[in-house]
């Protein structure tokens, strides 16, 4: 490797093919351990709840997972990047205001999925922005943006509410295709291309780069500023998305909708063992981790464990997964 | 109407700022932009201010509930000396000192909706979150015929509101043995939580004849709920916004517990300046529960920023 002959780029394209190689098995393992935690729950929620197994609930829990790993999806290559968007919530917020607000205008689903995901993905390049070209850091930056868009988002609404929209654009949130909900799809449909993009695309290879280490991902060519400004707008875009599939479920948009959103988004990819430091984790293990926190709530309700031991119950979930993807990660170097 | 109501905060906010004094000026804390209950409380204070010849100034955090935030404006409207000020604390503990502060200034201080733990106070004004409770809970137990399956969803666990009013649920419940309470669960005051929970509940509960929200918004996700599954149920909220009136008007929501911020703010301006006018004011001040449904929503449809102030001798005399 130390072959002075050796050009630089392909130097660290086969760092990067090394890294990733690596960094695959072990993410690999990573998302066996949290299928094989996911599994062992469901056992236990199937032994203490008779009604757990049914088709219903299967489906009830795979609607409700698809919205928290859409949310959790986009920001999942932003921390692959070591970064994080504390906007997500506030996003979705402005984003469905908005479309909703379109909408009723309107009367058009098509303009209100376009202002949407419009919004959502806007927000999301002005945080790419923010991040690169004015370096502020990830973790501050998206911390203003959330700030300022809950602002935009009260000043809009001033505390009223839009409710009602066309029957075609609810069927994204309550609507089934042979049998199974919409959202569903959706969620499939974006693992797939998340997979695609962050497994088998030099791209996706160069945002895993990037968390493993920046410094070294740029003197090996990788074009950090704009694979960056790409995981952030992304994030965002996936927030529209997630804004529109809240609105068609709840049929109705307010000011707070996006509150105590963006807390369970990143409880959901750090669960499914992508780590905060960057470089390593995978979209698969978010959507397990959406999984586990979805399958926690949903049992707490089919048990009625009581109000106030709920919040402490997703707490420990939280901290034991995170643990075990620590125990499992330094044994894997 | 929603510019309107901006365009009113922010000639109240300019005002305030190009400093022009008009006779006097009471200063008015609620606790943030996006619950529709504030937005009446703040019109509530303008009409009686309107009416009484004073000038109000709208104090709200920025962050919705934040307790520096509120702390921070409490401290600059100490400087700002206001005549009065009508304070609803963000947190009816944490905000105790910064009463006190305000005591130490010597600005009379009239206490609406939340009633602080502390302090001195001209009066207090509110609407009893257990009796709204209590009455919202059996307008739905009797729309069941005394009989059938209950679920309540709860608000945030620990705030004061929605301990009183589940409190109000289940001594209503009380009073029919009939009806069974399958489960009691919190959703947070949110919708899309409310919305979820209902669909894991609705999972164990094949029957579920009512629901009891402890606000609208969770009213409205347990119908979506409901109505994503194909079946019905009787459901009842708190708060008495606009869109629940509307839901009462197309018959998807039974009834809903009035919290009237109008009146709270109307009525805690007047006492506030009746205090600085010498006039008698009462100690104590809670408004009748009052519940709307089918049979009086229409008045109700009035928009906040058209209704009129009722005088305290109407609110006062039972």
């Amino acid at each position: 490797m130390n072959d002075d002959a050796m050009n630089k780029n392909t130097k660290g394209d086969v760092d990067i093919a090394v890294r990733s190689r690596l960094a695959f098995s072990s993410n690999a393992m990573q998302a066996l351990y949290r299928l094989l935690a996911a599994t062992l729950l469901c056992a236990v929620l199937a032994s203490l709840s008779d009604v757990f197994l049914t088709e219903n609930n299967i489906l009830n829990v795979l609607r409700q997972t698809a919205l928290l790993f859409l949310m959790a999806s986009g920001l999942t290559l932003v921390i692959l990047t070591a970064g994080l968007d504390l906007s997500v919530g506030a996003n979705i917020a402005l984003s469905a205001c908005l479309s909703a607000s379109v909408m009723k205008a309107t009367g058009s689903a098509s303009l209100g999925v376009a202002t949407g995901i419009g919004c959502g993905t806007f927000i999301g390049l002005a945080n790419g922005v923010l991040v690169t070209a004015l370096r502020i850091p990830s973790f501050i930056a998206t911390y203003g943006v959330m700030w300022m868009l809950t602002g935009l988002t009260y000043f809009y609404m001033g505390g009223e509410t839009i409710h009602g929209f066309p029957p075609a654009f609810r069927q994204l949130g309550s609507g089934y295709l042979l049998g199974i909900p919409m959202p569903v799809y959706v969620m499939v449909l974006f693992l797939a291309i998340g997979t695609f993009f962050a497994q088998r695309t030099i791209w996706g290879q160069q945002v895993y780069a990037i968390g493993a280490n920046p410094v070294a991902a740029r003197l090996s060519g990788v074009p950090v500023h704009s694979r960056l400004v790409l995981v952030y707008t992304v994030s965002g875009a996936m927030a529209g998305l997630a804004s529109l599939i809240i609105l068609a479920r709840i049929n109705s948009a307010e000011g707070d909708i996006g509150e105590n959103l963006t807390l369970p988004a990143i409880a959901a990819v750090l669960v499914g063992g992508t780590s905060l430091f960057g470089g390593s984790g995978t979209v698969m293990g978010t959507l397990i981790g959406a999984l586990i926190l979805t399958l926690v709530l949903n049992g707490m309700n089919l048990l009625q464990i009581n109000a106030s031991w709920q919040p402490l119950v997703t707490g420990v979930i939280v901290l034991v997964a995170v643990w075990i993807s620590t125990l499992t990660r330094q044994s894997g170097e | 109407m929603r510019y309107l109501a901006i365009g009113l905060t922010a000639a109240v906010m300019f005002a305030a700022g190009a400093g022009l004094a008009a006779n006097e000026t009471i200063a008015v804390f609620t606790k943030n932009l996006t619950n529709p209950y504030f937005q009446a409380v703040r019109v509530g204070a303008e009409a009686a201010a309107k009416t009484l010849g004073v000038k109000v100034d709208q104090y709200i955090p920025t962050k919705p509930d934040s307790i520096p935030e509120q702390l921070s404006q409490v401290e600059d409207v100490i400087v700002k000396k206001p005549d009065a000020i009508v304070f609803i604390p963000v947190d009816y503990k944490a905000l105790v000192p910064a009463v006190e502060k305000i005591n130490a200034a010597g600005i009379p201080v009239v206490n609406i909706t939340d009633r602080s733990a502390g302090g001195d106070f001209v009066s207090f004004v509110g609407a009893d979150d257990y009796g709204i409770g209590l009455a919202t809970a059996t307008d739905l137990l009797k729309a069941m015929g005394g009989k059938g399956n209950v679920i309540i969803l709860e608000g945030v666990k620990g705030a004061l509101s929605n301990t009183d009013r589940v409190r109000g649920f289940n001594d209503a419940l009380k009073e029919f043995p009939n009806v069974k309470l399958l489960a009691s669960q919190p959703a947070n005051y949110q919708r899309l939580q409310a919305l979820q929970v209902m669909e894991n509940l609705m999972q164990s509960f094949p029957t579920i004849d009512g629901v009891m929200a402890a606000n609208d918004p969770m009213a409205v996700g347990a119908i979506e709920a409901l109505e994503g599954a194909n079946r019905k149920a009787l459901v009842v909220g708190i708060n008495g916004s606009k869109e629940a009136v509307e839901l009462i008007k197309s018959g998807k929501l039974l009834a809903s517990g009035d919290f009237n911020g109008f009146i709270q703010g109307c009525i805690g301006v007047e006492i506030a300046v009746r205090n600085l006018r010498k006039q008698p004011t009462p100690r104590e001040l809670i408004l009748k529960p009052a519940v709307i449904d089918t049979t009086n929503f229409s008045s109700y449809e009035t928009p906040v920023e058209a209704r009129t102030c009722p005088t305290l001798d109407q609110v006062a005399s039972p």
